[in-house]
């Protein structure tokens, strides 16, 4: 690479496609599915709530952020927690990206088991997956933001199929609206918020964004927004789709509306919806992993990448055999990591901002 | 430094050297003939088609080699002036350059020059005498055109220059001569635009020349992978190209082209994937033709790579894509066939290689008696036999024509053999293993940079901007500015052209 390009900074608009492609991933074709166990035919309003309440996080992480423009997220808690607290939540933190990671490998590797190759092995499915994304993540920050902005392009053809579907919608599906309580709905929007986890991306590549605070805290709101906007889509498209007694019994609903549709050309649109999902899945994994390898290089202090990232990719590998398809255990580990993103996106961030803006105050008081 | 180095040293001016060669190893001459005749024929190993004319009664020698020299240039540019008394001695011919050094007078031998020496005399007197063969410049056979030049470079660096130097009548057009090759010695050459071209780019580009070391440098082949970024990646990162109108295209958009001596191949470089898309044609045809037939080339690029392996993923894993009333036909042709698509693909494969290999050493009539056996003939038969169904021949026939559609050679050649992975890809894992192919070939042409410049440009990096002339070739006068991947240091390229049609609206008005 050369020196021209090496320092180079991520314009906004490849900041923007970063958070939605870290964003969008797995989660799209079963979010649907989730929402409506937990809030009936009310779900939208759920996600419609999540995204409200993730909008005020995202202004504390970014208050955070901005504290601190020339640090990444890792150097920002070593300089906040002192150094060896620092580097201790560091190292929690690359143990959380890296379950996000393996967590992404396994969903992935079920739903292409599931919906297309019921007969290939685990370890190839998973294996071609982390071999695609170490090879996206060992490079520079700027070579895998132009990588993600070129494939968003797929985003308007997965956008334009679900779009397709809306011929066929009933609005009658949606009502009663709030028919069995605020409840349920309440408990939507902790799966509304776990579809949105990929947030914390914002915060930890934020130093390596060009512009003044205030128009990345636009671009993160707006990419936050065309995230909503696209989840506010399939979930509305579907629960349409299928009526509320059906919704229960089709796990993931966007392929399984898909496949009722045959062009004159070619049939079974579920199976390019699932090849196309592949892609946003490469990038979200790509993207923890990205995360995972940068807060191990901040722990040893070290500009090694392409090892970092290397080994880092062959622990998402082998952890993940131990779990394998193994519906159990994979079901255990989510609800586990699933949760844990409540502390490490919401909870250390929040305590990070609130013990720098006291050790702040200490330091003018010392200054005075 | 050139220039202090006149300021002080007035008096011993010298001939520019257009090479910036290490310095000489000097050898001075002797006031002895016979010692400095010794000296050369030992130097050059006593060869034998040396010829020593001695002159003068034993005085003088005259040498050169015999194959290098034109006996009529000897005759009119050293013996005729003498004959006419125009001057009196061969020392006093004003064409003749003069050097005291032996070491220079053994290089200019080997260059074609015929060297004089007098007994008595530290003098040598060394006259350009070279004989050269140039064939025509022709258009070349590989990237003919429909309208447009019909010119081609030779095999001469000084022609080609020419002809370059006939289209740009500038004073920024800046040419550099290396030598290369301990041996073969091969004059070398780049171009480009000062003030338009990146300095960086020339910086990275002198550096890299340098560092050649070998004792043969043969073609732009051999240089091209000396130089290149990565030379493990499948893709060329230097534009291939015989036509002077490409090359000053790519100038006048802050490339830097490089010549060699006996090649009429020219290498551009920084380049990027679009711009092996790009054929002088398209800015020769209506815009909307350019855009449509530039489409059409672009598509042929996913189909030259994808098409086999997306038919064999369909037909061995997802037969459920293909509509109802195509799955009869399309079952019944592959039903009778012994083998599976994947081995189906690539015998086609193969023989369609193997045709146009043999193709193209033949003499034409030949070839194409080759090209109608083979394509037609066993094509027909291999299916009649029922060793490959039909749709497999026309999708390898189409993949096939699609390769030959890239207006670049080495591109198409890259595309063919891109194609045996995914076909493995397709055969073992169908559409998922397809769409692992697409994003490695996709996430490399990102990771690919050429001198530095991003290959994949304008799509990654994304430049919205540029894509007028990518995927569309929009009216020449809408393309204001130069692509910005070489990093010109000038950006504006067109300024209003059209204003007369302001003019003329303006003029109506009153």
């Amino acid at each position: 690479m050369s020196s021209s390009q090496k320092n180079l900074k991520l314009t906004r608009r490849q900041y923007f496609f970063i958070i939605i492609q870290t964003q969008i991933g797995v989660g799209i074709l079963a979010l649907p599915f989730d929402l409506h166990t937990a809030a009936k035919q009310d779900g939208w309003i759920s996600l419609i709530i999540a995204w409200m309440l993730l909008n005020i996080i995202l202004v504390f992480l970014w208050m955070l952020a901005k504290k601190y423009p020339e640090k990444d997220y890792f150097k920002i808690q070593e300089f906040v927690l002192t150094r060896w607290v620092g580097k201790t939540v560091s190292a929690l933190y690359v143990i959380y990206f890296s379950s996000v990671g393996i967590l992404i490998l396994l969903l992935y590797s079920r739903m292409i088991s599931l919906w297309v190759l019921p007969n290939t092995p685990y370890w190839v499915l998973s294996f071609m997956m982390i071999t695609i994304s170490v090879y996206i993540v060992c490079c520079d920050l700027i070579t895998i933001a132009r990588i993600y902005t070129m494939f968003s392009a797929l985003l308007i053809f997965l956008a334009s199929l679900i779009i397709y579907s809306v011929k066929d919608s009933k609005l009658m599906y949606l009502l009663p609206i709030a028919s069995n309580g605020w409840g349920g709905i309440i408990t939507g929007v902790d799966k509304g918020i776990i579809s949105f986890l990929g947030f914390l991306v914002t915060l930890v590549i934020y130093s390596k964004v060009e512009g003044s605070p205030k128009d990345k805290l636009k671009t993160i709101l707006y990419a936050q927004f065309t995230v909503f906007l696209f989840y506010l889509c399939i979930v509305l498209v579907t629960f349409t789709f299928f009526s509320t007694k059906e919704m229960a019994l089709v796990s993931e609903p966007v392929l399984y509306m898909l496949k009722s549709y045959q062009f004159p050309i070619v049939a079974r649109i579920d199976l390019f919806f699932i090849s196309i999902w592949m892609v946003f899945v490469a990038t979200t994994l790509s993207s923890f992993l990205y995360m995972a390898g940068l807060g191990l290089r901040r722990m040893v202090n070290t500009q090694q990448n392409k090892w970092v990232v290397f080994s880092v990719g062959c622990l998402f590998f082998i952890s993940s055999l131990f779990i394998g398809f193994d519906l159990t255990k994979l079901d255990r580990f989510q609800t586990y990591v699933v949760h844990g993103g409540y502390i490490f996106a919401v909870g250390i961030p929040l305590l990070i901002l609130l013990i720098s803006l006291f050790r702040k105050n200490r330091n003018k008081e010392k200054t005075t | 430094m050139g220039f202090f180095r006149d300021l002080f040293q007035r008096e011993q001016r010298t001939d520019r050297r257009i090479a910036d060669e290490s310095p000489e190893p000097q050898e001075p001459s002797t006031r002895n003939l016979s010692k400095n005749i010794d000296y050369i024929l030992y130097a050059l190993k006593r060869t034998e088609d040396l010829k020593v004319r001695i002159l003068k009664k034993g005085d003088a020698a005259l040498l050169y080699f015999e194959p290098l020299v034109d006996q009529e240039k000897v005759q009119a540019s050293i013996f005729t002036p003498i004959e006419i008394g125009k001057v009196d001695s061969i020392h006093e011919i004003p064409n003749a350059k003069e050097t005291r050094n032996l070491e220079e007078a053994v290089n200019s031998l080997l260059r074609g020059h015929a060297i004089y020496i007098e007994d008595d005399n530290r003098r040598i007197s060394q006259f350009n005498v070279t004989s050269v063969f140039n064939r025509n410049v022709d258009e070349p056979a590989n990237e003919k055109v429909v309208r447009g030049a019909h010119d081609g470079f030779v095999e001469n660096i000084m022609v080609n220059i020419n002809l370059v130097r006939k289209r740009i009548e500038h004073r920024d057009l800046k040419v550099k001569f290396y030598r290369v090759g301990k041996k073969t010695n091969t004059n070398l050459a780049i171009l480009y635009m000062e003030g338009i071209a990146d300095p960086e780019v020339i910086l990275k580009m002198e550096e890299r020349i340098k560092s050649i070391d070998a004792d043969k440098v043969q073609s732009p082949g051999y240089i091209e992978e000396f130089i290149e970024d990565s030379a493990w990646s499948p893709f060329p990162q230097m534009l291939n190209t015989e036509r002077p109108d490409r090359v000053v295209a790519n100038l006048m958009e802050g490339r830097v082209a490089l010549f060699t001596e006996g090649s009429p191949t020219s290498l551009i470089a920084p380049s990027t994937f679009f711009m092996f898309y790009q054929a002088p044609d398209d800015y020769n045809t209506r815009w909307y033709t350019g855009t449509f037939i530039r489409l059409i080339r672009l598509a042929s690029f996913l189909i030259a790579i994808g098409l086999p392996a997306l038919y064999i993923a369909i037909v061995s894993f997802h037969f459920e894509v293909i509509p109802d009333d195509l799955i009869a036909p399309i079952k019944s042709s592959i039903n009778e066939i012994a083998y599976p698509p994947v081995f189906e693909a690539l015998v086609m494969v193969v023989i369609i290689e193997l045709i146009r290999e043999s193709g193209i050493r033949l003499p034409s009539p030949v070839g194409q008696t080759i090209g109608i056996v083979g394509g037609l003939v066993i094509g027909d038969a291999v299916v009649r036999a029922g060793l490959v169904s039909n749709v497999m021949v026309i999708v390898i026939a189409l993949t096939a024509i699609s390769s030959f559609v890239v207006p670049s050679n080495e591109l198409s050649t890259t595309l063919r053999l891109l194609t045996f992975p995914l076909i493995g890809l397709s055969a073992t894992l169908g559409f998922v293993g397809l769409i692992f192919g697409f994003l490695f070939i996709a996430v490399h042409l990102t990771k690919l940079e050429s001198f530095g410049v991003p290959y994949f440009a304008p799509i990654a990096p994304l430049r919205l901007t540029d894509l007028k002339d990518t995927f569309v070739r929009l009216p020449i006068f809408m393309l204001k500015t130069r692509p910005k991947d070489a990093h010109p240091l000038n950006d504006k390229a067109i300024e209003d052209s059209r204003k007369w049609k302001k003019n003329e609206q303006q003029s109506k008005k009153p």
